[in-house]
Formats: C-alpha cells, structure tokens, sequence
C-alpha cells in the first residue's frame, strides 16, 4: 500500500467539514483503498484538528491525491498542514475502534545502528502492551510540515483508553523507548517536535 | 503493597580525567534544584573510586526517586521541554567520556509499574 497521512489545522474551523468531505470525496475520486477522515480527539499534542490517512495500491495514485488535496489545503481555511507519504501493509482496521499516529524526526547525523536500535525497539512495543491491536513503523518517502519527518508510527487500539492507559503508562514505553526521545537521555536521537494525534475509526470510505 | 517512591532515576556519568569533583559541584548547584523542582528526590551520590582522581576518570552515580509513573511524566514533560536542561547536558556531555541515564525499580514494586 502507497499511504499518505496528513494532519490539517483550520484557521476558521466552521470549514472543518467542508474540508473532510473534500478529502473524502478526493480519496474515492482517485481510486483510495480506503480512507479515514476523521476530528481528531482531545489529548492529541500538535496533533491538528483533523486526520486524513489515506491508502492506495499504487505510487501515482497516490501523488495524484496529494497534489489534489494540496490544492484544496491550500485555501484561508487551512492553518498549518503535516504530511507524510509511506508505504506499508493494508491497515487491519478496528470497526469503533481509535487510530493512533505519532510523526517524528530522527535527527539527520544520527548513528545509522542507533537508528536501527530504535527502530527494533519501537516495533516490540506491541509484545509488551497487549493494548496495541494493530500497528506500523514506517520510513517516509516523503514529509512536509513543520519537520522533515523521518517516521511515522501508528497504531490501532480498542478505545482511546487503550492508547492513553497502557501504551502511555507501560514501563517499556517511558523506561526504556522515551530515552531515543528524552533531552535528558544521552541516547536521545529524535527531535523534540513530535505530532502526536488520534481519532476514532468510524469514518470509513 | 507499594513504596512512596517506585521509580529510581540513575545518572551514571564518567568525568574527563580530573573533572570528576568539579563536575559533581555544577551537578548540585546548577541541576539539583530545578530536578528537585520537577519533582525529583536526591536518594544517593556515589564516586567510583572513593578518591578523586586527578589524571583518570571518576564515575559519578547519581540516583533520584521518584513516587510512581505519573511523576516520572510530569518530570518529563517539564525537563524534557526546557531548553536550559538541555543545555546542561550538552554541557555535561562535554564533560564527560560517558554517561548513562537509566530509570529502575525494585522488583518487588515490577508487577504494580506493569499492571497498566
């Protein structure tokens, strides 16, 4: 899958859902595998206002909607928009459940093995906290915004509890992978802008 | 049963060869209160070996507590976004030829940190 996530801020949020029903109808227009367009929910940090993460079988489809939907953020309505475009398994999606996204930013001199540490670190997460139902780490192909994002990681839990309980409470999560993220941690290799942003997944295409 | 404070926080840091004390000193007086301010308790010093060494390396073992998970957060978010505690890791990092910082517990307090 081809996938493209972007997180939209409004300036004038009454166009919030002229906007989605834009994105939606961009993403059926050009042939999306499927598409969640969905407000995001309170807790989310630099999160924006409203989720589009959009899959596709194949690369040009997919470029084609990003160009198309960069002409339609690009109007008064739109405050701020964070992109990436990866490519990943078809999302194994919950019906009512919440879908998590975290884009951040390895830092370019980082070492290519601690890279790789982290990388490994992150992806047994969903071993240690049953509260992951389904999840990715993926590479960007590309990403704008207010970082070069380098990775997205998202996941899929039951109900926001999940997400906010478990994941975030877990000892492997603050006491042993927020160290690749902590200042105060010499392994520190992600920036400290992060986007962390959630929504339900009841707004399927 | 729990304790008041399950979360240990290490500093393990290697000074330059006869950095070692004057290292310890800034720690105290420059990092110390603003730790203590996010809600760290001082618990332990230790210097390895127990003399500082003038022309080799000290290890510096410095351990904090903290009450439970919901402190070690509110430690984060306010260190983690304040650009004067970055500074001084920088700093630190300078020098010293290493340095570690890791979180612990003891094992007896494992199973109420993961009941989550």
């Amino acid at each position: 899958m081809y996938k493209l996530t972007r997180l939209v801020t409004f300036a004038d949020a009454t166009h919030g859902d002229a906007v989605a029903e834009g994105l939606r109808a961009l993403a059926v227009g050009h042939g999306a595998y499927r598409a969640l367009v969905a407000p995001t929910l309170p807790g989310s940090h630099n999160g924006g206002d409203l989720i589009a993460h959009v899959q596709f079988d194949t690369e040009p489809a997919r470029d084609a909607f990003e160009a198309a939907t960069a002409r339609l953020l690009a109007g008064p309505a739109t405050a701020s928009v964070e992109s990436v475009a990866y490519i990943g398994a078809p999302d194994l999606d919950l019906m009512n459940g919440v879908y998590r996204v975290l884009l951040l930013s390895v830092d370019k001199g980082a070492d290519p093995a601690a890279v790789a540490r982290f990388e490994a670190e992150t992806r047994m997460m969903p071993h240690y906290i049953a509260a992951i139902r389904n999840w990715q780490l993926s590479r960007t192909d590309a990403a704008s915004g207010s970082r070069a994002w380098t990775h997205v990681w998202e996941q899929e839990y039951a109900d926001a509890a999940g997400l906010l309980g478990p994941y975030m409470l877990h000892p492997y999560h603050w006491a042993h992978v927020d160290r690749w993220f902590d200042p105060e941690c010499p392994d520190r290799i992600v920036d400290a802008r992060l986007c962390h942003s959630f929504c339900t997944i009841d707004a399927l295409a | 049963m729990t304790r008041e404070a399950m979360i240990q926080v290490i500093d393990e840091i290697v000074a330059r060869p006869g950095a070692a004390k004057a290292l310890l000193d800034d720690y105290l007086a420059r990092y110390a209160p603003g730790a203590r301010d996010r809600g760290m308790v001082l618990e332990q010093i230790l210097v390895s070996p127990p003399m500082w060494l003038d022309d080799q390396s000290n290890t510096l073992t410095i351990r904090w507590s903290l009450r439970d998970t919901a402190a070690w957060w509110r430690m984060r978010a306010v260190g983690g976004n304040d650009p004067d505690v970055a500074a001084w890791w920088a700093e630190v990092d300078a020098r010293a030829v290493s340095r570690r910082r890791s979180f612990a517990a003891e094992p007896a307090d494992i199973g109420a940190l993961c009941d989550v």
